[in-house]
């Protein structure tokens, strides 16, 4: 989906597996880069900030510690992914929330938080 | 309403009793005097003891139709009071009632299944799964071959995603506990779980190795050249957007279809288990179909 850049400078580069390619960040890694990931958004939330991505000098003003810490503990194509899927899922509320206030029934099986034309 | 209906046949049975045997000819007249059933009933039956009290003597007074007889005045009249049914034909009834409830509840239930399961059966059906030969997490050869006769769970994915991966891994590996655990686990075709890569340039069987090991022992991770993992998400009807040219240490997120894709022991696809199930809705999905094939 065009998230090439090159992996950040604070993230701690990835383990090399026996055969030559890099290891996939582990369980503990996760859980470290949501965690980050999770003060940085609740910092945007505070701040009123929705898009990180077009409101750059806002969020970097307001939220440039839980930023740093969020790219230090996440690889860059991750943080890329969370800060558009933030926006994302956004939309997707309010669309549902204008769907309901006008009145549409919802179908039932209602598809997941990560269904169709979501990143991985 | 059925209740006068059903003692009259013993009823009529006393009254022919009473026309046969009576040689007082006032009590025959009497008898046929009466209109009622109920005035009937109680008029006969005042009279039977008084038969009895000649029995020694006299023809023997026996009902040729009912086969029951009845000690006393009282049980007969709480016997017709009470008519046919007793506590005994309800709690049949009730009981048969709920066995073909739950029957036909059980059939509809199966027959869906089959319906979902046969969908993809047969001639000119749309075909999910086939052949493929693939490298396993330890480097061996794995091909659709190893499927056969066991019932699987494919996933696709990628070690480097961020986070419906592993949030599915980890139900994938509840899903297989809850499978494991039922009682009926061990007589039905063993399930296979399998995580193939959408990303083959990253995911060697090494970093395969690594990273399923956090996950579920017994799953089973695939990967392949970008061709091979080309072919088999073609099969699958898998959508995956990794790019064919990425040069070593570049950091990239695949986009994949992400549904759990149930086949069957002949390689058939079942049925897809989404993000909108809960791990004991699917487990639910997985033993129901498992269970249907032994019967077959």
């Amino acid at each position: 989906m065009g998230l090439f850049s090159t992996t950040s400078a604070s993230h701690p580069a990835p383990k090399i597996s026996s055969d030559g390619a890099p290891i996939a960040p582990d369980r503990t890694q996760r859980a470290k880069c949501w965690e980050g990931r999770d003060a940085y958004f609740q910092c945007l939330d505070k701040n009123g900030i929705m898009d990180s991505l077009t409101e750059k000098d806002k969020a970097e003003k307001s939220c440039a510690r839980e930023g740093r810490q969020f790219e230090g503990n996440c690889a860059s194509s991750w943080v890329t992914y969370f800060k558009k899927r933030r926006v994302m899922e956004y939309q997707r509320n309010q669309t549902l929330e204008r769907l309901r206030a006008e009145g549409a029934k919802e179908m039932p099986g209602e598809l997941g938080p990560g269904a169709l034309g979501q990143k991985p | 309403m059925s209740r006068p209906l059903v003692p009259s046949r013993r009823l009529l049975s006393t009254f022919s009793q009473c026309l046969k045997h009576d040689k007082t000819q006032s009590l025959t007249s009497q008898c046929r005097q009466l209109t009622t059933l109920r005035t009937l009933s109680q008029t006969c039956l005042n009279i039977r003891p008084v038969q009895n009290g000649g029995r020694s003597e006299g023809p023997r007074y026996f009902s040729t139709s009912s086969s029951r007889t009845y000690k006393t005045v009282q049980e007969q009249r709480s016997r017709y009071r009470s008519g046919p049914f007793s506590w005994r034909a309800g709690l049949l009834f009730l009981s048969s009632g709920a066995a073909l409830v739950f029957y036909f509840r059980y059939e509809k239930a199966r027959m869906e299944r089959k319906r979902v399961a046969e969908a993809t059966k047969g001639v000119g059906r749309p075909k999910v799964g086939g052949t493929f030969e693939l490298v396993d997490q330890k480097g061996d050869i794995f091909t659709d071959g190893d499927m056969k006769g066991k019932y699987s769970l494919v996933y696709f994915g990628f070690s480097h995603c961020p986070d419906i991966c592993p949030e599915e891994l980890d139900k994938m590996s509840q899903m297989l506990d809850l499978v494991a655990a039922h009682p009926s686990a061990s007589s039905k075709p063993p399930l296979l779980p399998i995580f193939i890569t959408c990303d083959p340039a990253r995911d060697t069987p090494a970093v395969l190795a690594a990273y399923l090991s956090e996950f579920h022992p017994s799953l089973i991770g695939l990967t392949g050249t970008w061709d091979q993992i080309k072919d088999v998400c073609k099969k699958y009807r898998v959508y995956f957007s990794t790019p064919s040219n990425v040069k070593k240490g570049e950091d990239y997120l695949v986009d994949h279809s992400i549904y759990f894709y149930l086949m069957d022991p002949e390689g058939d696809f079942v049925e897809a288990i989404g993000r909108q199930h809960s791990p004991e809705q699917a487990a639910g999905i997985i033993l129901g179909h498992v269970g249907d094939w032994k019967r077959k």
